[in-house]
């Protein structure tokens, strides 16, 4: 096997000066949410480490997250993940197809087994054994399968490949599944989002391929830096929702002097994702920004989770009047019932009363 | 047929006396236990064991334990301890001596519960095991049996009246055809306030009132209602009710009595399950309209000694409505020196002897108790003099000036306004 | 089962059982009470029955809140008037003016109203709790709530204590994340909802019974509820 080339190496090659490369590095360790004084933790990583690929899988997906990854507005991350070193295979955006692809593919896992990093864009369908989605005429099941045992970790993309996103949506009709439910035995980051926010991807990759170790996740495998706070914890129109001064239509007055959006479905309160902090298009905006409620696209059970435009608290299932009158009657029903047994034991015991007297009675006459 | 045991007597009097009425109001209390403080004898003697809600504690547990799932459930469970021989004991002391039936509390009461006939409901169970103290139980049979708890028998009574008519100088008709009113006195009014029967009939004469007495219906005292048993409370009522019925009277006039009003005017007719033809009035009532109609006239400024405050008998203010005609009357005969006890009217204290109370030897102690809120009352509202419509609480009254060494003067309403009767020319 | 999924099943199927067990419990309670059957009263009544329970009705909304105003009895139950008044306004205030709960009963019935600022609905609920706890106390302390509370009445303050505390928490992202708060919250109005079919928190329906027979027997015997 032939002497692997280091992070640098490859950079250098690709013609990537020292200055430009020590650049790159600061850049790196600020992206990556690291203080300052580990810059040179990250220099010697990246000067040391064999540059180890990235696999990226898609099953039951939109590409909505490949969207957004290539629309990553950091520069230097963005050309160091998609172009400079890692994505040995990517189905969108690679330019070779089909049996090439595929034994490209099969190569970098052989070579790289056991340290390649596995990004998986997606649910994946366990129905009727997985032939809801098919690439090459293999199952995604079988195709995940495959492809994570030889990973060092599987990151999952997108609140599909997370939680199941869309496709899991009730009555799910696939049996979608997120990547974590079948992967258990290797580490698994989600990115949930709908999409995931190109920067929360991007430095993912970036931290897993430049450290070698897996940033810090909440209970969910959602990476701390980007997932521990709620949209609502860093919301712009927080003030007003504190005053408790809300828009009440779209388009009202209280929602063009930019109240807060809670009473029209938003569930900022209970989304954990960086929107607030590190928005859109390059900091541009974010839904709640532009006039939208937040709708939860990072959440478990996303789709499920009540409508839209429906209160964050409020409940999921609104009983159908018939239910209720399903419900009523029966209550009634059984109230008459017991009424029913109640009106007998009086009645018993109105005779007992009777005859007990009847039997005094007779015993003064003796 | 096995006897039942007391319990079970108990118990199933509960049972079968439950109806819509008193199970929602048993469902209604919240155990906030407000209503202790309205009573008297919580209030006076401090013993949680008073508080009103306490004393139906019998009647709710065979509630929810007979009739509610819950109750059932709770009981298996060991959270709801089954009614003993021993609690029924326990309960007929707290329902029979520290209750007066004077419904002060369903006023205190956030949710109005009518505490007084749940109470009342509770000394129906008792009764029917048996547990009814036996100074009570002893005027009730004689009421029975003789026709009068305190002993005016067929011969008594007509003793007493000829001695009131010879000392007094009234008569009174005996059953007298025609009448348009029958007068009904109580028995502590016979033996113990011959002077009350004596106004009551000059009062009636001088408003040209055609009344009379009746032989059969002369008592209309009922310790049934004491007691708590409906049907010895109808039976006792039935006496005056058949005695009415035969003289085709339009009214029934009752005289000061308290608990006698409230079974013949609030009572009757729903025990018997028939309206009653005739219209039940309390004497109070009747004074009222005399003055008012000018049928009698009254010598404006005849109280003299010092200050009179009126007091409000649970049974015919409270719980019987006869609020204003003894205030009017006392303005006229004490003009400003009558003066008003806070609380007064709905909200007044109860004398602390109706409800059998006064019967029940045992219960001397917290009925003299609960009369001290009274002392207080009436020392604040500076009187000497108490008038009232009822001769039970006049008997607890002065009872207790009695015990406490009081230097009041203690006159029922109908005494004052003969006396002060201005006889036209 | 993380937040997520505890929070989804407090606020989907759960609280649809609760929900329809809540409708169909006090509908079972209610009628059980009323079949029960009632007596027609013979009697003249002295004054309209009907208006003096409206009188109650009234009286006991408008120039008192709830609690009768009988002279003494407020010095006598300070407690109980303050704190049980104070905890019944709190507790009608933030379930029906708080944002949060109104979007609850707009997805419920269809339409919404407006609400109170957060601040407000903030203190209320603070106030509300506190309150509870002083009825709690009194209840431990006062010989007389000694004497006539059982465990139930011990439970049902629990119960009820359970979601103002994890609503106040939760509003404050005190303990536990938002959503972990957010769904305990939620399963404990679940368990209430549950609940108060089966225990005395059902006075607010029995109150509507047992004030008309106060007005109404009040006026039949001629006094003023
Ligand atoms: S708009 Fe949404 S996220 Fe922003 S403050 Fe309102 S509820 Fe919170
Ligand atoms: S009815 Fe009167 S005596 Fe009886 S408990 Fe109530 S307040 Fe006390
Ligand atoms: S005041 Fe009323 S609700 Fe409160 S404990 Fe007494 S009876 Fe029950």
């Amino acid at each position: 096997m032939p002497e692997r080339e280091t992070i640098y190496e490859v950079l250098q090659k690709r013609g990537v000066t020292r200055r430009d490369f020590l650049k790159m590095t600061i850049l790196l360790t600020g992206a990556l949410g690291l203080e300052y004084s580990q810059v040179e933790r990250v220099r010697v990583a990246l000067e040391t480490k064999p540059r180890v690929p990235v696999i990226w899988l898609e099953f039951q997906d939109c590409a909505g997250c490949t969207e957004s990854i290539s629309r990553s507005q950091n520069p230097t991350l963005t050309s160091l993940v998609l172009n400079d070193l890692t994505i040995e295979y990517h189905e969108t955006l690679m330019a070779a197809a089909g049996f090439q692809a595929e034994g490209a593919k099969e190569a970098a896992m052989e070579q790289y087994y056991g340290e390649y990093v596995l990004v998986v864009e997606g649910s994946i369908p366990q129905g009727a054994g997985g032939v809801y989605c098919t690439v090459g005429g293999r199952t995604a099941l079988d195709i995940l399968r495959e492809t994570a045992e030889g990973a060092f970790a599987v990151i999952a993309v997108g609140n599909c490949a997370s939680f199941g996103g869309l496709p899991k949506a009730s009555p799910n009709p696939t049996d979608a599944v997120g990547v974590m439910e079948l992967v258990t035995d290797k580490p698994v980051i989600n990115i949930p989002g709908c999409p995931a926010i190109p920067e929360a991807m991007t430095n993912t990759i970036a931290h897993i391929i430049a450290l070698g170790s897996i940033p810090e996740l909440d209970y969910l495998k959602r990476p701390m830096a980007f997932y521990s706070h709620t949209i609502h914890d860093r919301c712009l129109r927080r003030g007003f929702y504190e005053a408790g001064l809300f828009a009440d239509s779209f388009g009202d007055e209280g929602y063009r002097k930019g109240y807060c959006l809670y009473k029209l479905g938003c569930k900022g309160p209970t989304t954990y994702n960086a929107c607030s902090s590190l928005k859109w298009n390059g900091g541009t905006s974010f839904p709640v920004e532009s006039g939208h409620p937040c709708l939860g696209c990072s959440e478990p059970n996303f789709w499920d989770n009540g409508g839209f435009y429906q209160g964050q608290s409020a409940p999921l299932q609104r009983p159908e009047v018939s239910v209720v009158g399903i419900a009523a009657g029966a209550g009634v029903v059984l109230g008459a019932g017991a009424a029913a047994l109640n009106a007998s034991a009086k009645k018993k015991a109105r005779e007992q009363a009777k005859a007990a007297s009847h039997q005094k009675e007779e015993e003064k006459e003796e | 047929m096995a006897t039942m045991s007391v319990t079970e007597q108990a118990l199933n009097t509960y049972v079968r006396e439950t109806g819509g009425w008193i199970a929602s109001q048993l469902e209604a209390c919240t155990r906030c236990g407000m209503c202790a403080e309205a009573c008297h004898f919580y209030v006076a003697t401090g013993n949680p064991e008073y508080t009103p809600i306490w004393k139906v504690e019998l009647v709710r547990r065979a509630y929810e334990q007979r009739f509610t799932l819950i109750g059932k459930i709770k009981q298996a469970l060991g959270f709801e301890k089954p009614v003993t021989d021993e609690d029924l004991r326990h309960w007929a002391e707290l329902d029979y001596y520290a209750c007066t039936m004077c419904n002060r509390c369903s006023m205190v009461c956030p949710m109005g519960i009518q505490l007084a006939d749940l109470i009342h409901e509770a000394r129906a169970g008792l009764f029917e095991a048996g547990l009814i103290p036996s100074d009570l139980k002893a005027a009730l049979d004689k009421q029975i049996e003789e026709g009068s708890p305190l002993g005016a028998d067929d011969e008594t009574f007509d003793d007493r009246l000829e001695w009131i008519e010879d000392d007094w100088d009234v008569e009174f008709p005996m059953d007298k055809e025609g009448a348009d009113v029958l007068l009904v006195f109580s028995s502590i009014e016979i033996m113990k306030f011959p002077d009350n029967l004596a106004a009551i009939a000059k009062i009636l004469d001088a408003g040209g009132v055609n009344w009379t007495l009746s032989k059969e219906g002369r008592e209309v005292t009922n310790f049934g209602l004491y007691a708590g048993s409906d049907e010895l409370e109808m039976l006792i009522a039935d006496r005056v009710i058949r005695a009415a019925k035969r003289l085709g009277v339009k009214r029934v006039v009752v005289s000061e009595c308290g608990h006698a009003y409230d079974a013949l005017r609030f009572r009757a007719a729903n025990l018997r399950g028939e309206k009653l033809p005739f219209e039940v009035v309390h004497i109070t009532q009747v004074i009222g309209e005399l003055v008012e109609s000018g049928r009698i006239k009254l010598k404006a400024g005849a109280f003299e000694n010092g200050k009179v405050t009126f007091h409000d008998a649970c049974k015919i203010q409270r719980r019987g409505g006869d609020f204003e005609q003894p205030r009017e009357v006392l303005k006229i005969l004490a003009g400003d020196r009558f003066v008003e006890m806070t609380p007064n009217r709905e909200e007044a204290w109860c004398c602390g002897g109706g409800g059998g109370v006064i019967a029940i030897q045992d219960a001397d102690e917290v009925r003299r108790a609960a009369f001290t809120i009274k002392i207080d009352q009436i020392n604040a509202a500076g009187a000497t003099t108490v008038a009232m419509t009822c001769s039970n609480c006049r008997l607890q009254f002065l009872d207790c000036v009695d015990h406490f060494n009081l230097n009041w003067n203690v006159t029922g309403l109908a005494q004052m306004v003969a006396d002060a009767l201005v006889e036209e020319g | 089962m993380n937040p997520s999924d505890l929070m989804r099943l407090a606020r989907g199927p759960l609280f649809y059982f609760a929900l329809l067990f809540f409708i169909a419990g006090m509908l079972y309670r209610l009628t059980r009470v009323v079949g029960f059957g009632w007596k027609k009263d013979l009697t003249k009544p002295k004054k309209s029955k009907i208006a003096g329970s409206l009188l109650a009705f009234v009286k006991s909304v408008i120039i008192w809140p709830f609690i009768p105003r009988v002279e003494g009895s407020l010095k006598r139950n300070l407690v109980a008037y303050f704190a049980g008044g104070l905890f019944h306004l709190a507790l009608f205030l933030v379930v029906f003016l708080g944002a949060a709960h109104m979007l609850v009963w707009k997805s419920l019935l269809g339409f919404g109203w407006p609400t109170l600022p957060l601040p407000v609905v903030d203190w209320l609920a603070a106030a509300g709790i506190v309150a509870l706890l002083v009825l709690f106390i009194n209840r431990l302390v006062n010989p007389v709530l000694r004497t006539i509370s059982h465990a139930a009445e011990y439970l049902n303050l629990l119960f009820v204590f359970l979601p103002m505390l994890t609503g106040f928490f939760l509003t404050h992202h005190l303990l536990l994340p938002y959503e972990a708060m957010f769904a305990l919250h939620v399963l404990s109005v679940d368990w209430l909802l549950i609940w108060i079919p089966l225990s005395r928190i059902s006075h607010f329906v029995f109150y509507f019974f047992s004030k008309a027979i106060y007005g109404a027997e009040f006026a039949r015997r001629g006094a003023q509820p």
